[in-house]
């Protein structure tokens, strides 16, 4: 189940579509057996241009989405931890661009984003967002961190609530600024939940379809992902083509997981990435473990 | 409306002291910048909703005001959209979504929290092999997916079924189920185990009623991204089901594209679509506030 769909793309990489002459000189539609030359095509062929510039706006749409949600999305987290009148109102409330189907908030952004439409009245500029160039990819990236830094919010938001309580109490002992606990405590604890959170956001952006093909649609050189390069060669019926465009993403998408993963979440794979928290948390928790026994009698 | 809920002096030691009580006080210095961070939480969450703001105002409009140039602010409201939208019969929609969303989701949490369990405190050389091996499912284009796994679904005869989309939903969303309840069990302080263990507690019962308790708010966030995941999955629902299963985005896209595009009524549509999740974020951030682990480790 999980290996078929990957096999088959491999296979079917391997096959162009292309109508071409047999020996006796007829027409086939067939699929014929090219080998490598759907890759070739791309990297080095007549596809190679544009498959160079939906890479450019693949990395380009991952690298600044991922990166604002990631700020906004902490942010969210963090005000969200607080105590405050209408809390559980507003937690519930953020998550409802989430809950949106991208391919209908898509259409809702589209006509926000309109020559004469609600973005345009109310900045009062004449921004043609869902043309070409530098304001569709920004119309493209203001919708996606829209639609998913709920997501990094939500998860943040659930490991801060984990973080014992006596972890800050030590500190604030201490003496230590707002600040410093953020990057000294919260954020170390926290980084397990954030490194996952923006780890399926990369594995998300760099597939992304949906938002820029209803925004601004197919065949548009400035929003074109490889995606969408994938869906238009099969649109063609170039399946061949499309199956190599799939599977070049794919090798892309595991060549920077696997980057991000060794350089930055080094201890999402240290199984015993607890030990450091733990130790701090000794510290902090003074007479240890007995009196948890008690607790537990209490819970049962 | 600003008003911070901190409490004079915190009375610290107390044991009976509710976990919740301590925790509200997180973060929350004077009352000065605290009602500051509060206005300034509001503001934000507004430009952030914003958006959803002029989809649910569109959706009280007549067609011709929604479309107007200039927008227009001032209008008479009206629930026609809404009759609109419910006369077109939109329960079974919403009955396939409620099926492959609950049934998926369920599936997700009763098989992820055991494999992250085990992933994370008793981890093995293949460890990191196993968790790599998990979201390689998520690197593939859903477009060049969706071809094999029709082609599967056809010779299978479970097209247009809707336990075809619980199936796919929970291989989709397992993944990041297992990688997210597997960082919050990393969160969890050795020594709550090793008391556990000290008092004899076999495996189920550690983890039934230490470890469970104290992931809560993780378990509650990986089961609402599992099911914000499986309600608005679109393209597997789109492309897998006809009349039979088609859920509640299929219905969206289909108020839209059978009759033009009727911007109020599918403000409408989408605002009824996503009642339901806001329901779910909710209870969710209710199971999100009760973080028992602080009375654990005390």
């Amino acid at each position: 189940m999980i290996f078929y769909p990957l096999l088959s793309a491999v296979g079917q990489s391997l096959y162009s579509a292309e109508s071409r002459l047999d020996e006796n000189g007829f027409v086939v539609d067939r699929e014929v057996f090219v080998g490598l030359e759907n890759y070739a095509e791309i990297f080095v062929g007549a596809q190679s241009e544009r498959f160079y510039n939906a890479l450019a706006n693949t990395t380009f749409f991952t690298v600044v989405s991922v990166a604002l949600e990631t700020v906004i999305g902490v942010a969210f987290a963090l005000m969200m931890n607080r105590a405050f009148r209408g809390r559980a109102f507003l937690r519930a409330a953020v998550l409802v661009p989430w809950a949106i189907p991208t391919a209908v908030s898509g259409l809702l952004w589209r006509w926000m984003f309109q020559a004469d439409g609600i973005v345009n009245a109310l900045s009062g500029s004449q921004v043609l967002w869902t043309a070409e160039g530098m304001a569709a990819q920004a119309a493209v990236i203001i919708a996606e961190v829209w639609k998913t830094s709920p997501f990094i919010g939500l998860l943040v938001l659930a490991g801060l609530q984990i973080i014992p309580e006596e972890v800050y109490e030590a500190a604030k002992l201490d003496g230590a600024s707002a600040w410093k606990q953020f990057w000294a405590i919260t954020l170390p604890l926290v980084k397990p939940a954030l490194m996952v959170a923006v780890l399926f956001r990369l594995l998300d952006a760099l597939r992304m379809f949906d938002l820029p093909f209803v925004l601004v649609g197919p065949r548009k050189e400035s929003v074109e992902t490889l995606s969408i390069l994938a869906w238009d060669s099969a649109n063609q019926l170039q399946y061949g083509a499309a199956s190599a465009f799939s599977i070049v993403l794919l090798l892309y998408v595991s060549v920077i997981v696997y980057m991000f993963v060794r350089l930055l979440g080094a201890d999402i794979f240290q199984s015993d990435a607890t030990r450091p928290q733990s130790s701090r948390r000794r510290r902090a928790v003074s007479p240890a473990p007995r009196p948890a026994a008690h607790h537990q009698e209490e819970t049962r | 409306m600003a008003t911070t809920l901190t409490s004079p002096t915190p009375a610290r030691g107390a044991a009976g002291n509710a976990p919740t009580a301590g925790r509200q006080r997180r973060r929350s210095g004077g009352s000065a910048s605290g009602s500051l961070l509060t206005i300034l939480t509001w503001l934000l969450a507004l430009v952030f909703f914003a958006p959803v703001l002029w989809m649910v105002s569109t959706s009280f409009k007549q067609e011709n005001a929604a479309a107007s140039t200039p927008p227009t602010f001032f209008f008479e409201p009206t629930f026609e959209q809404y009759a609109a939208v419910l006369a077109q019969n939109a329960g079974p929609y919403f009955a396939n979504s409620l099926i492959a969303t609950g049934v998926s989701t369920l599936l997700v949490i009763v098989l992820a929290v055991p494999a992250s369990y085990a992933l994370s405190i008793r981890p093995v050389k293949k460890t990191s092999d196993v968790l790599f091996f998990f979201i390689s499912t998520k690197m593939l284009p859903v477009v060049a997916v969706i071809m094999p796994i029709y082609v599967i679904s056809g010779r299978l005869h479970v097209l247009d079924n809707v336990w075809t989309l619980v199936i796919l939903y929970t291989s989709m969303n397992l993944p990041i189920a297992v990688w997210m309840m597997r960082s919050f069990f990393q969160e969890v302080p050795g020594e709550v185990l090793e008391a556990a263990q000290m008092d004899g507690a076999g495996l189920m019962k550690t983890l039934r009623s230490v470890l469970i308790p104290m992931v809560t708010p993780g378990i509650a966030a990986t089961a609402l991204i599992c099911v914000i995941f499986s309600w608005n999955e679109f393209f597997f629902a789109l492309n897998l089901t006809a009349a039979k299963a088609a859920t509640v985005p299929v219905f969206l896209m289909g108020t839209m594209t059978s009759e033009g595009l009727f911007l109020a009524k599918l403000s409408a549509a989408s605002v009824l679509a996503s009642l339901p999740v806001v329901l779910a974020g909710w209870a969710a951030q209710k199971q999100l506030v009760r973080g028992l682990s602080m009375g654990a480790v005390k």
